[in-house]
């Protein structure tokens, strides 16, 4: 059994939209997992049907091996940090982290050993005995990481995890998630940040409008929807290379970008005339490259035009 | 350790830790007292008048007008709070004085004068102008000194002795005292009024305050986004419960702390009116056989569980307190129907209106607090009473758990009646 969480397809219809629309994916142990899209894709609803929060219309849910409706006990494996975080702000920090790690049966004074640990690792061994309400907002979130993680899920989820977060911050979750992957776990964060998805995960799923638009290993789908978009560099002669390139629109529109210069090819195009053609100029190149697509705009290409702005359900999720 | 366990534990330390436990747990029986004793001094006042009488009635009248005003006998003359009166008395027309009469009572030289006119035996009326008509008490002495002199000249006019009429038709005194299964035991009926009163506004006060306790705590769950991490681990039913257990128990902690003190107080009761110049039996009105003691207990718990419920549901279905303000009075209203009906209830504890709204479980926890302080209520009532609350807390709290569960999740407007009805099916 080597995947942390399975969903098939997984349907959530709200009076006026369906959230989620049969919805599949595997996400396998060990890894970094990023769901990815706009707003309103349908992320958030996902997450919480995994969490058992709200209940799904259709479909299966494994988790960890187990449907979390038919078994709750295996929530208690799972650190979930939801969209919008809220803390006892009347409580003292220590007792919050302690009282969330009770919820996931942790003993009480194991938790506290522990949230004492996270806390000073954290920089806010000082503020253990604090109020809530007397902390900053990235201190708050700080603590909030920490309920989340303190009975040391095998799973992470983390809906939306960087939302409001200062750099500073930015950069302790990205260690907190690396850590927790150096550590065997895996991590599922939902994301529309693009970029960042790219720098730490390793296997994505995109959804828009409650369909999955794709999802796989980011290196599979990087080299799936590579595109043929080339990218030429030469080592001087400007005038002339300038000449030849913007002479060279038989296959695609060119643009200068960066030290050289950008190709967009028709997809079916074939780039071997460019090269010969650029082989046979009197000045060095540097590089002749198929571009990758970022995956913003892998993103863009496969889910433009599907998009139109959503609305959220407003008031219950039933 | 249980889910329900540390919900609970956690709701409940918070709130016994707080400052604001502390402080009610002192304050609240100060209030109390207070409520009671100052409207009881308030229109007392005592101190003194000065007012001048314009006597125009038959020779005699103004005199024993002014001797019962200055020198009153009878039980109006007993009382430390009794105003004390200075008297003029003047014989001219009040049209010759009414001017300097106007002119002393605004330079405060008088407060007012009492005008006794000639024909006062036929037609029974006098009249007092003053700067303040509004003290019952100066009324009230006026009108009793007025009415005996004026008695007096009419029985004396009839050929009868005033002093011997009086002693004829003296009013008898009619002394109380409770009968209960233990046979007959000390207490006025104002005492066993105070009592009856006291636990049923106790009663109720707890309730309300305990049950807005939860509503708050639900609220801030839901506002701050706590309840999403919480349900993610635990079930919001056991959420709900624990909550309720919790803020119950505290409520509970401090009734007991109350009641020991209370305990205190009457088992060194004579001690304490000797101490405090009362007359003795002053604190006899606690000592309340510990059967009632516990039925009112279990009338306060299934109470409060009942509008705990329906504080919870409402705190969850609605988005500031602001919101919930609103709503707040349609869920305390049957709590407040037997504080409006007291006199009602105390005075007739075992009538028709006390039977009918003891038997009904919203009113009954106030109503058969208020009729087991005031007398033996049969024990079928208790216990069908108790039996119909306990059916109807399961109920309420079964629909209360789905408007919670749907209710701790959902975000924006408040929803409406069509939409309660969908959590209600949904859940």
């Amino acid at each position: 059994m080597n995947e942390a969480l399975t969903l098939e397809g997984v349907s959530k219809r709200y009076s006026a939209h369906i959230a989620v629309d049969d919805l599949s994916l595997v996400v396998p142990r060990g890894t970094i997992y990023g769901i990815l899209g706009p707003n309103g894709a349908g992320k958030s609803t996902t997450l919480r049907m995994v969490m058992n929060i709200i209940a799904r219309d259709a479909g299966r849910i494994s988790l960890l091996g187990a449907d979390p409706v038919a078994d709750r006990t295996v929530l208690r494996r799972v650190g979930f940090l939801p969209e919008e975080r809220g803390l006892y702000r009347k409580m003292k920090v220590i007792d919050v982290i302690v009282f969330f790690g009770e919820l996931k049966g942790m003993d009480r004074r194991a938790a506290r050993a522990s949230a004492a640990g996270w806390l000073e690792r954290m920089g806010l061994g000082d503020w253990k005995l604090a109020k809530v309400e007397t902390l900053s907002k990235g201190m708050q979130q700080k603590v909030q990481f920490i309920a989340t993680v303190i009975h040391e899920p095998e799973l992470l989820i983390l809906d939306e995890p960087q939302s409001g977060l200062d750099p500073v911050n930015q950069e302790v979750l990205r260690d907190t998630i690396l850590n927790a992957r150096e550590q065997g776990k895996t991590v599922i964060f939902s994301t529309h940040n693009m970029e960042q998805a790219e720098q730490l995960c390793e296997h994505v799923c995109i959804i828009a409008q409650g369909r999955k638009v794709l999802d796989g290993r980011l290196r599979d789908v990087q080299r799936e929807n590579i595109g043929n978009r080339w990218y030429v560099e030469f080592d001087g002669g400007s005038d002339q290379v300038s000449r030849f390139m913007r002479g060279e629109t038989r296959y695609g529109p060119v643009t200068p970008h960066g030290e050289g210069w950008r190709v967009e090819m028709d997809a079916a195009a074939d780039p071997r005339p460019l090269m010969a053609a650029v082989a046979a100029l009197d000045v060095p190149v540097v590089r002749f490259e198929r571009e990758r697509k970022t995956l913003h705009e892998i993103f863009i290409d496969r889910v433009s035009g599907a998009v139109t702005p959503q609305r959220r359900p407003e008031v219950a999720h039933v | 350790m249980s889910e329900v366990m540390i919900v609970f534990r956690r709701e409940f330390l918070e709130r016994v830790r707080s400052r604001a436990f502390a402080l009610g747990t002192v304050l609240f029986p100060l209030f109390m007292a207070a409520m009671w004793i100052i409207p009881a001094k308030v229109g007392q006042g005592g101190g003194s008048r000065t007012i001048v009488i314009v006597d125009q009635a038959p020779a005699g009248v103004g005199a024993l007008v002014e001797q019962g005003l200055t020198n009153p006998q009878g039980p109006a003359a007993s009382g430390k709070d009794r105003v004390t009166y200075t008297v003029q008395r003047v014989a001219q027309p009040l049209e010759q004085v009414r001017a300097t009469l106007i002119r002393r009572v605004q330079a405060k030289e008088i407060d007012g004068w009492l005008y006794l006119p000639p024909d006062i035996v036929r037609s029974s009326q006098a009249q007092y102008r003053a700067r303040n008509v509004a003290n019952f008490a100066v009324i009230g002495d006026l009108q009793r000194a007025t009415t005996q002199a004026v008695q007096a000249a009419r029985l004396q006019a009839a050929g009868l002795d005033a002093g011997q009429v009086a002693g004829l038709v003296k009013r008898v005194d009619v002394a109380t005292a409770r009968v209960t299964d233990k046979g007959e035991e000390g207490g006025s009926a104002a005492s066993a009024f105070m009592l009856s009163y006291i636990i049923g506004f106790l009663t109720y006060m707890m309730i309300l305050l305990y049950g807005m306790n939860v509503l708050r705590s639900v609220l801030e769950e839901k506002t701050n986004k706590i309840a999403e991490v919480i349900v993610s681990s635990m079930k919001a039913s056991h959420l709900m419960l624990g909550k309720i257990l919790g803020v119950g128990s505290v409520a509970l902690l401090q009734v007991a702390i109350w009641a020991t003190v209370t305990g205190l107080i009457s088992s060194r009761g004579d001690f304490l009116a000797r101490r405090f110049n009362l007359p003795p039996g002053a604190f006899d009105m606690v000592n309340v056989p510990v059967g009632t003691l516990l039925a009112v207990l279990g009338f306060f718990v299934l109470g409060f569980l009942l509008y705990s419920a329906m504080y919870a549901a409402l705190g969850a279905a609605v988005n500031s307190e602001q919101e919930a303000q609103q709503f707040q009075v349609l869920v305390m209203a049957p709590l407040i129907i037997p504080i409006a009906l007291v006199f009602r209830i105390v005075s007739d504890p075992l009538g028709p209106v006390a039977t009918v709204l003891g038997m009904i479980p919203f009113t009954a926890p106030v109503t058969m607090a208020m009729r087991l302080a005031a007398a033996p209520v049969p024990p079928v009532q208790i216990v069908g009473s108790l039996a119909l609350m306990l059916v109807t807390v399961l109920a309420v709290a079964w629909l209360a758990g789905k408007i919670y569960r749907v209710g701790i999740l959902s975000t924006g407007k408040k929803p409406s009646l069509a939409e309660l009805g969908r959590w209600l099916r949904a859940a």
